[in-house]
């Protein structure tokens, strides 16, 4: 009690003779007296106790979050207008994250850097996609009413062209992914016989996907975008120009270079001519092997069997040529 | 992913193309007997006629494709993007610890940022070897470093075309001089340029910012702070103030030019006026005329700017101006925007008079097709409404003014554009027009307006006469929103704001709200501020009011109490006032906090103040409900310790209402008796 009256009673001397003495002679005065606590203030940092010269600055303490002062209705695009990390004290949401230690709870959003680490889509909410697309709309022409149906645009456009934009902060606009060019076409648009369609399917390889019918053409080996779509034009150009003409050497091809499985003048023929003279080979004598080769494979159940080896080739095996297959083979033989 | 038609892809084979329109079955048979020949183009195309003959009436049109500007996009986009009202500055980061509260920090955190900016300008300009490295696709040549030092040091004309490029005058007035020693003859337009690089800068150096060694130079006139960045503080040694100095550099070297044409003179006139030098300036133009020369715009602009410097009475003031403009129309030159606008800026000098010449000058400006820019009207505001007149409802002109340009948006024309939202606003708040406020105020939201508000110092006066007026005027709700709206985002009022601000909360009694308002004071750094503090807390225990808002002041007088008391860094924030002590005190009681409001009255006399009598009457029947007669009786002997005329009054007061005890009695009766024998000597 009596340290702090005269503590007061010093700070009325020091204040009513007008003189700042500040926290040190305040602390000497007291001293005089009694073993005062002027000088006992613990920092709170764990620091020794260090004279203080004149008086020291408070540390500067952290301001009210703005989402305070925010509205409901306010405008969120306005707050988050572009893409930001995560900003705890702009976003009105009690958002947690992180591994709860101890049986706690995760951690809370204020300086969480797993919250800022990650992409967030503030900026883009329904309604800013929405005002987005409204301000964009005078860009964009109108859509041809015909074109009203994916098989309309396939039919009057069958070439389909892709290509990729970058967008990126950093000190260069460009990105060399732009490049690329993806061509896309259907080759039942291509004006195309047998001969030229195999043929171009041989040239493309891989890149003709058989069950969608599509030929992909990938171009990325010119720096620029406008030369690699030009050189993809131009790929299609040649291979249809290519594939319609026929090489000399294109009648050396074998049954190994065929695409599809024929039964004429193949293996499962010829072993099904050899049975079936052999069991004929009973009845008659000599005879024209050409007239009897003939007339065997006139027959239905020949015919038959061929159907079903060509579709069993051709298609695979499943249950329901397997089954073909069984029943031709069983009418040939009589079984 | 976008549709091509395949008819523009095709390359080279110009056989199919014309046959594009040619019938199904010609096409037909030219597939089977040239089927190498057949493009593929020529199969869409096909399918394309065949949609078309097939009977449909439907054909497609591909429409043209758009063209716009590089940025049109980007600014399409930002034009969906309003303001924030809660968020600061958006250069500032944006955090609640790093976000500037109050005026003086956003002042120190921008020229902080600045100074930055500029300490990186000048180590890459120093050191340019390092930085040669070009990272940015497309190139930004601003970023790289450069040079601003002399290159060429041979005496010969490219050197000087390089000195005067690079702004360096006293290398360019000695290069020039070398070249006539050593006997080349200049060109006359090189000599102009050499002039008008010297006229321009007033014989001196520019002011470099990040070349230290400018500021060792020893130049007397100049007074000029180098640190001077946005903002800029208004005070006169800022200003930057170059002379022109007696036959100086500039008139020797046109004293000796072999013959001058009327740029020569155009530029000697120009730099005269500038460094206020303006009789000079005249006498040179009558020079001018005697040579039967003539001069261009820019110089009448000059001398029309200068004309008020050289006479003293208004009426030949305003002759000057006219008999420049007539010389003008004489000699065939042109007048623009800048010429009105110096006519108008000199005619503010002029007096009352001035008022109809004025609207003449702008008859004159539309006849001749040239729209006024916003410096126009200022000046046309400057004349009208002189600052210390009295207000006689001459708010017409500001009507015509806001009729005439609202809806439009203005581009920066004239470095005084600034000042019209300022004055204007300045005059709203003079004729106390609210309505003139708004249309001002949603013209400034136009378009690019904004960017005529000024810089910072200039947006914060606009904003606080804004505000200013709107406390005055309005409802307080419509005062709530717009301080919600505006501060802290917009400006950071001081505590005159403050001020204007607790009294419309007065005058439409909504003093609940002051304790929201004194967190804002404490935030924004005003609660250092006596007067401020103490009008906030004689409004708040002025009246009685309900329970719920009697607490809520409570807490915040015990928050403003603590300003007042030393905390661990030194001197307390606030000193004690009779005014804060009373009104403290009264609040604390009136939330029957009473142990607290004891405490207040032992700080009176701790801080030599005196209470009134209508707080201890109030003390003494809140004491009075718990009928704490110590108490009582304690509040008497302070009474009378501050020898208060009211102490009878209480005594017999505590005599009536109180059951007292002997010992109360008998110093109650002391008390009476010292009182009454002390008067002299301790009152």
């Amino acid at each position: 009690m009596s340290a702090s009256t005269m503590c007061t009673t010093a700070l009325s001397f020091t204040r009513t003779n007008g003189l700042c003495l500040g926290n040190y002679a305040l602390s000497l005065l007291s001293r005089t007296a009694t073993y005062s606590t002027a000088l006992s203030t613990n920092n709170g940092k764990g620091f020794p106790n260090r004279p203080i010269r004149g008086p020291r600055r408070p540390k500067r303490e952290s301001g009210a979050p703005r989402t305070e002062k925010m509205l409901e209705n306010q405008d969120w695009t306005a707050v988050y207008p572009s893409a930001a990390p995560f900003k705890p004290s702009a976003v009105p949401l009690p958002v947690r994250m992180g591994y709860p230690v101890n049986r706690g709870v995760p951690a809370e959003k204020k300086g969480n850097l797993e919250l800022m680490k990650i992409p967030n889509f503030l900026h883009l909410t329904p309604a800013a996609i929405q005002k987005h697309c409204d301000a964009l709309k005078p860009f964009c022409t109108e859509w041809p009413a015909s074109l009203d149906s994916d098989a309309a645009c396939e039919e009057h456009f069958p070439i389909q062209l892709e290509s990729k934009e970058f967008v990126s902060a950093g000190s260069s606009l460009r990105n060399p992914k732009t490049r690329v060019v993806t061509l896309k076409v259907k080759l039942s648009s291509l004006n195309l016989d047998e001969h030229a369609r195999k043929k171009m399917v041989k040239l493309v390889d891989d890149r003709y996907c058989k069950e969608t019918d599509t030929l992909t053409i990938v171009t990325e080996s010119c720096p620029l975008r406008q030369q690699n779509y030009d050189y993809a034009m131009y790929l299609l150009t040649v291979l249809y120009h290519e594939s319609w003409k026929t090489e000399v050497w294109e009648a050396e091809k074998t049954r190994a270079d065929m695409e599809e499985y024929h039964w004429e003048d193949s293996r499962s023929q010829k072993n099904v001519l050899d049975t079936l003279r052999r069991m004929r080979v009973t009845s008659e004598g000599e005879e024209d092997p050409g007239a009897v080769r003939e007339e065997l494979l006139g027959q239905p159940e020949v015919q038959e069997y061929r159907e079903s080896v060509t579709r069993l080739k051709n298609e695979g095996e499943t249950e329901e040529t397997m089954l073909q297959y069984r029943e031709a083979v069983k009418k040939l033989l009589n079984v | 992913m976008h549709f091509v038609n395949v008819k523009m892809a095709s390359s080279g084979v110009h056989a199919g193309r014309h046959i594009y329109n040619k019938s199904l079955i010609f096409l037909n048979n030219l597939e089977l007997i040239y089927p190498r020949r057949a493009l593929a183009c020529t199969a869409s195309a096909w399918q394309k006629t065949a949609l078309a003959s097939n009977g449909s009436s439907e054909e497609i049109v591909i429409p043209r494709k758009k063209t716009w500007s590089k940025e049109a996009l980007l600014q399409a986009l930002t034009s969906t993007v309003k303001r924030d009202p809660t968020a600061a500055h958006y250069t500032f980061q944006d955090d609640s610890y790093l976000t500037p509260r109050t005026s003086g920090e956003f002042k120190l955190y921008s020229l902080s940022q600045e100074s930055g900016k500029a300490a990186a300008k000048y180590f890459i300009n120093t050191y340019p070897k390092f930085f040669q490295k070009d990272f940015a696709e497309p190139h930004i040549p601003c970023l790289m470093p450069e040079t601003f030092e002399l290159q060429i040091e041979e005496v010969s004309e490219a050197a000087l075309v390089e000195r005067i490029q690079l702004r360096k005058v006293k290398a360019a007035v000695d290069m020039y001089d070398q070249l006539l020693q050593s006997g080349t003859t200049l060109s006359l337009d090189l000599t102009n340029d050499l002039l008008d690089l010297i006229c321009l800068y007033g014989d001196q150096d520019p002011k470099d910012d990040s070349d230290p060694e400018q500021k060792t130079e020893d130049v007397v006139e100049v007074q000029d702070d180098p640190r001077k960045r946005r903002p800029r503080i208004r005070r006169a040694s800022d200003i930057v103030r170059v002379v022109w100095k007696e036959n100086n550099n500039a008139e020797r070297i046109f004293n000796l030019m072999p013959e001058r044409d009327s740029r020569s003179y155009g530029a000697m006139i120009q730099g005269m006026a500038r460094h206020e030098a303006y009789d000079k300036a005249f006498s040179t133009y009558t020079d001018l005329l005697n040579n039967r020369l003539t001069a261009n715009v820019h110089t009448f602009n000059a001398l029309i700017l200068a004309s008020p410097e050289v006479r003293e009475k208004y009426i030949e003031k305003r002759d000057l101006i006219f008999e420049l403009l007539n010389q003008m129309a004489e000699q065939k030159v042109r007048p623009n925007l800048l010429t009105f606008n110096a006519a108008l800026r000199a005619l503010r000098r002029c007096g009352n008079m001035a008022r109809s010449q004025a609207l003449l000058i702008f008859g004159e400006m539309k006849a001749l097709g040239i729209t006024p820019s916003l410096a126009s009207y200022d000046h046309l505001l400057g004349i009208f409404y002189k600052a210390a007149s009295s207000t006689q409802g001459h708010t017409e002109i500001l009507q015509d003014v806001l009729n005439e340009i609202s809806g439009q948006s203005f581009e920066p024309q004239d470095p005084d554009d600034v000042m019209f939202f300022l004055n204007a606003m300045r005059v709203c708040l003079e004729h106390k027009d609210l309505e003139a406020a708004y249309r001002l105020h949603s013209l400034m939201q136009e378009g690019e307006n904004w960017k005529l508000l000024g810089d910072a110092h200039q947006q914060s006066m606009y904003y606080g006469r804004f505000f200013n007026i709107l406390c005055m005027m309005e409802h307080i709700d419509v005062v709530l929103k717009w301080y919600k709206e505006m501060i802290p985002s917009l400006y950071y009022p001081h505590s005159q704001g403050m001020i204007d601000l607790l009294q419309a909360l007065d005058t439409d009694g909504r003093l609940d709200l002051i304790p929201e308002i004194w967190k804002d004071i404490k935030q924004m750094g005003h609660d250092n501020k006596v007067e401020l503090v103490d009008e906030m807390l004689s409004l708040m225990a002025r009246e009685k009011q309900s329970s719920e808002v009697q607490e809520s002041f409570a807490q915040c007088a015990l928050d403003v109490k603590r300003r007042y008391v030393p905390s661990e860094f030194g001197k307390p924030v606030l000193e004690w006032t009779a005014n804060s002590l009373g009104s403290i005190t009264s609040l604390l009681l009136a939330a029957e906090k009473r142990q607290q409001a004891w405490e207040m009255m032992k700080l009176f006399k701790a801080s030599n103040r005196v209470p009134t009598d209508a707080l201890m009457e109030d003390f003494l029947s809140s004491i009075k409900e718990v009928q704490d007669t110590n108490q009582a009786v304690e509040l008497v002997q302070m009474s009378a310790r501050f020898c208060l005329a009211g102490t009878p009054m209480l005594t017999k007061r505590v005599k009536e209402e109180f059951v007292l005890t002997e010992d109360h009695r008998a110093t109650l009766s002391s008390l009476e008796f010292s009182s009454d024998g002390n008067r002299d000597l301790t009152c």
